[in-house]
């Protein structure tokens, strides 16, 4: 590959995620990103350069605030840039950190994810009203619900996949979130599948309980060079593969059951990981799930299942944390909450903790070399992929 | 045209008008907090310390972004500065001229690392000066917000 240094994690720090933080952004930041340092045993002199991730500026209600948050993120006297894919921005900074430590320019580079949803009112999804068109979608009261319905709606008519299986994703998820000692209150538990299918519909066929909440939270690691991971740790997670890709932002205009970018960003990924056949060489994949299906539909996205196949293997348990195919171990989104950018960056640390046995009641049962960990956002139409290993 | 009111007459062209349906609740953050309860309660200015560098930052921040560490330490700044700059305001946002000219002043504090801009007060005829030593005045019913400091105001007066 045409890159100078290869890269590794060498720490990652995630604050407790709640629905509506005391904390600034910034407060947020600094407590997260001062975690990732403490446990890479760096400073923040240490680093050369600093990554932050966020999405829209009108959660937090201000304005550019990539430069707000600047200095609670460590940007301080040093390098310092934000990347913004929406959804997709947590697994994307990681990619953005990645090239500034990959092209050799920096040895460390600091990468922090950031959303405070609480201060906006009277509820995010309006803010998401204004991502659409202003004369085709926004007078008919979009918002994202919508496109998910549509999305879930098509997904499970082409493949005739039974509400009760999404529903498990839901059990699933937020079974796992009980052991996430970030979980947002409230958000983990023990569900059956009946109690998932009879929440509120909130546009049809989303039900409450197939949606992630809206949270404040954020999220840190440390990237660092080869040279100094060696000089560091015994025990480095190489970034093995990045990939990022878009498809239309025109949701009329791309195939709504098959997320052919994930694809893409994956297969991008896997060919710089040297991954020919990533049903064996993934061994846990951290796989985006705001709401319940897509955990399903990004799978198959991922190349981890067949088109149509994730259902059934999500059916057969080759998705728990005990199976063969962990996903989302962490809990996800479903289960530990969803800062926008935060909660991409939390399953890249998750993904960190896992290959490193460190996930604690979390840990998967099987041994675990290389893991992924994707995200999907912008005006739904990107795909980030990163894969880690050990 | 005022800042506020301009583009206007958009009626006359093939427009419409709209906007990002939001508004937003923030809150002060754990420093701000507390910086904004003393204000209130005990009509005091405090600042939060760096434990490694020693730097007192007011507006209190709850970590230094220099050495980023937190900083626990807070320590009382006795309300009396100096105007660092200043400006005055004629017009406002709506571009009307305003009954008053406004003063407002950047004021530092001594051993302080930042500082508060705020409005100037009773400042006579010789008018702002850089360099002018000035004090706290206090709003007697207090909010807990910036605005419960009235101004700044030449030490003396």
């Amino acid at each position: 590959m045409g890159y100078k240094n290869r890269v590794a994690v060498l720490g990652a720090g995630l604050t407790k995620f709640m629905r509506r933080a005391q904390e600034t952004g910034k407060e947020l930041c600094f407590e997260a990103a001062r975690m990732a340092l403490d446990s890479a045993g760096l400073e923040l002199k240490d680093m050369e350069a600093v990554v932050m991730s966020t999405a829209p500026d009108a959660f937090d209600g201000v304005h550019m605030k990539g430069e707000y948050l600047a200095d609670g993120a460590g940007g301080f006297r040093r390098p310092y840039m934000r990347s913004y894919v929406g959804g997709g921005s947590g697994v994307f900074s990681v990619i953005h950190g990645w090239y500034h430590v990959a092209s050799g320019h920096f040895d460390t580079c600091l990468v922090v994810a950031e959303e405070k949803m609480s201060p906006c009112m009277p509820h995010p999804q309006a803010a998401f009203n204004a991502i659409y068109d202003q004369f085709t979608e926004r007078p008919l009261g979009v918002n994202l619900l919508w496109i998910f319905a549509l999305e879930m709606n098509r997904y499970m008519q082409v493949h005739k996949i039974p509400l009760e299986t999404i529903s498990l994703v839901s059990v699933k998820n937020k079974k796992n979130g009980l052991d996430h000692p970030c979980a947002q209150a409230g958000i983990p538990g023990e569900y059956t599948v009946k109690d998932i299918m009879d929440s509120e519909v909130l546009v049809w066929p989303v039900h409450r309980l197939m949606v992630s909440p809206v949270t404040d939270a954020a999220a840190a690691v440390v990237l660092v060079s080869e040279r100094v991971a060696k000089r560091m740790t015994d025990k480095p997670v190489w970034v093995e593969g990045v990939g990022w890709h878009l498809d239309s932002s025109y949701w009329t205009n791309r195939d709504l059951y098959y997320p052919k970018y994930v694809e893409y960003a994956a297969r991008m990924a896997y060919r710089m990981a040297v991954i020919t056949d990533p049903r064996k060489e993934i061994h846990l994949a951290e796989v985006y799930d705001p709401f319940a299906y897509k955990e399903l539909h990004h799978m198959e996205g991922l190349l981890l299942a067949d088109k149509g196949e994730a259902p059934r293997l999500l059916e057969k348990g080759v998705t728990q944390r005990d199976g063969d195919l962990p996903v989302c171990p962490s809990g996800g989104l479903m289960g530990v909450g969803n800062p926008i950018a935060a909660a991409g960056l939390m399953k890249v640390a998750e993904v960190f903790w896992q290959l490193r046995g460190e996930a604690g009641a979390r840990q998967v049962s099987r041994p675990v070399k290389r893991g992924l960990a994707q995200a999907w956002g912008d005006l739904m139409q990107v795909g980030t992929v990163v894969v880690l290993g050990v | 045209m005022g800042v506020t009111t301009k583009p206007n007459r958009l009626e006359k062209i093939r427009t419409w008008r709209g906007s990002v349906p939001v508004w937003h609740q923030y809150t002060l953050g754990l420093a701000g907090e507390r910086f904004f309860r003393e204000l209130k309660d005990r009509g005091r200015l405090m600042a939060s310390r760096c434990p490694r560098c020693g730097a007192a930052y007011l507006l209190p921040k709850l970590y230094c972004p220099a050495c980023f560490v937190a900083c626990e330490e807070w320590v009382e700044i006795k309300p009396r500065g100096v105007v660092d700059t200043f400006t005055v305001l004629h017009e406002g946002l709506e571009e009307e001229e305003l009954k008053e000219p406004v003063v407002v002043a950047f004021v530092t504090f001594p051993g302080v690392k930042g500082g508060l801009v705020h409005r100037l007060g009773e400042v006579g005829r010789d008018g702002p000066a850089v360099g002018m030593e000035v004090e706290m005045v206090l709003r007697p019913e207090r909010r807990g917000g910036l605005d419960d400091i009235l101004y700044f105001r030449p030490v003396g007066k």
